[in-house]
């Protein structure tokens, strides 16, 4: 086989590595038409992705666009925070959907953006996503896993602070933990 | 016959899971480099180590450079090529800021394997000609390493520390080869005690062109129709 020492390769004759490389390349071919296209790119020429159910498997999460079957909701809400004290706010969202928000304190104020599951068994499957001391945040946010997900806040000084939360997507419902107690409340859909 | 088979398909599967999405750097890493502001030595060689590892274009190619080669002084030479190679883009081209668009390049790495099967099947011995493998084993390092330093670049990398950074990475790079091609050439060798490697190296390379045809479409679709 080695033809020659430096760099051995095993010789075919032409016809062969004529056929060998077709072969490879029209393989090649059929896999990228068939599976690869269909499920890296949704480009599903033959329909072989549909029926395979492998369509746009890749970029589920990277498309620009993103349908949600959950109601569009929108809510303003408003709390006055007295000299050190804290509630927290939580909105109901399922894995994946996502909601825009913007809060406003009169004043600065602490803050601890978290998230847990509905099933929660310990504390360590409350991710924290963000804390520290502000008067404003806004941002997007995506429900990593079906639960609760909002923020705590708690006004250090000795001052009274007004405090507006406005939202904006596929949540459901919310829920106030204040003074010991846990509040839920249903947010109408806006366009049903 | 059907072990040798089944042996060809494991061999196959190993090298396809060892990637799962497309070959760039994504995720929770991304975050990460992101974040670094400063000289960060560990993290940077542990990211080239793993992209190295974990990405199977580079193996493909690495898998069909060290098919044929039996000595281990050969296999140095050749792989010497390869990473001074893949080390002179990298390092220029993060530090030039060139940029090369990623599916382009990663469809040319495809054909890099493509090339190598044809190499070993003998494709071009009955050419008058015959390319210097070890003149196209140090080109084709100077793409996979303008590829790597495409995907680098993606990042908003900080300035501060840069230099050490790229540096770290590219150890990385050399690092994860290592241990790469040790399980590459632990595998390989095992599978040449077997009469079955000289009678299969058709059926192996033909695969190993296959699978290297199969990633350059692949990023060529994503080039017609993500850029």
């Amino acid at each position: 086989m080695a033809t020659q020492p430096d760099s051995p390769t095993q010789s075919a004759s032409i016809k062969t590595v004529a056929i060998a490389t077709g072969v490879a390349a029209i393989i090649a071919g059929i896999i990228a038409v068939v599976v690869v296209l269909p499920a890296e790119y949704g480009i599903d020429p033959l329909g072989t992705g549909a029926a395979l159910g492998i369509t746009g498997l890749a970029d589920a999460n990277d498309s620009a666009l993103e349908n949600s079957d959950e109601a569009y909701r929108r809510q303003s809400i408003e709390f006055v925070l007295e000299p050190f004290q804290s509630i927290e706010y939580k909105y109901h969202l399922k894995q994946g959907e996502r909601m825009s928000y913007a809060w406003k304190a009169t004043g600065e104020i602490e803050y601890d953006m978290h998230a847990e599951p509905h099933d929660m068994e310990s504390e360590a499957d409350v991710p924290t996503y963000d804390k520290g001391t502000t008067a404003s945040a806004q941002g997007n946010y995506q429900a990593e896993f079906t639960g609760i997900h909002g923020w705590f806040w708690e006004n250090q000084t000795f001052e009274e602070v007004i405090l507006t939360i406005e939202a904006a997507g596929f949540f459901t419902a919310t829920t106030l933990f204040r003074d010991g107690g846990a509040f839920e409340q249903e947010v109408p859909p806006r366009l049903e | 016959m059907f072990q040798q088979v089944k042996n060809i398909g494991l061999l196959i599967a190993v090298f396809l899971s060892a990637g799962v999405s497309a070959h760039s750097i994504d995720g929770a890493d991304a975050n990460f480099i992101q974040d670094i502001d400063g000289p960060a030595i560990a993290a940077f060689v542990y990211l080239g180590a793993k992209h190295m590892v974990t990405g199977y274009d580079h193996l493909l190619y690495l898998a069909g450079v060290v098919f044929f080669l039996y000595r281990p002084a050969q296999v140095f030479q050749y792989v010497t090529l390869f990473a001074l190679g893949h080390s002179i883009t990298l390092l220029t081209g993060v530090l030039a800021g060139l940029q090369v668009n990623a599916f382009l390049i990663d469809a040319l790495i495809g054909l890099s394997i493509v090339y190598k099967g044809f190499e070993n099947i003998g494709g071009f011995d009955r050419l008058p000609a015959r390319p210097n493998p070890k003149i196209a084993v140090f080109l084709f390092g100077l793409i996979h390493g303008l590829g790597l330093a495409t995907k680098l670049q993606v990042f908003d990398l900080s300035p501060n520390g840069l230099v050490v950074n790229i540096l770290s990475f590219n150890v990385g790079v050399e690092l994860g080869q290592i241990c790469a091609l040790s399980l590459i050439l632990i595998a390989l060798s095992l599978w040449r005690t077997h009469p079955s490697y000289l009678r299969h190296t058709l059926l192996s390379n033909t695969a190993l062109m296959c699978g290297g045809f199969l990633l350059c479409v692949y990023q060529l679709a994503g080039y017609f129709s993500l850029s």
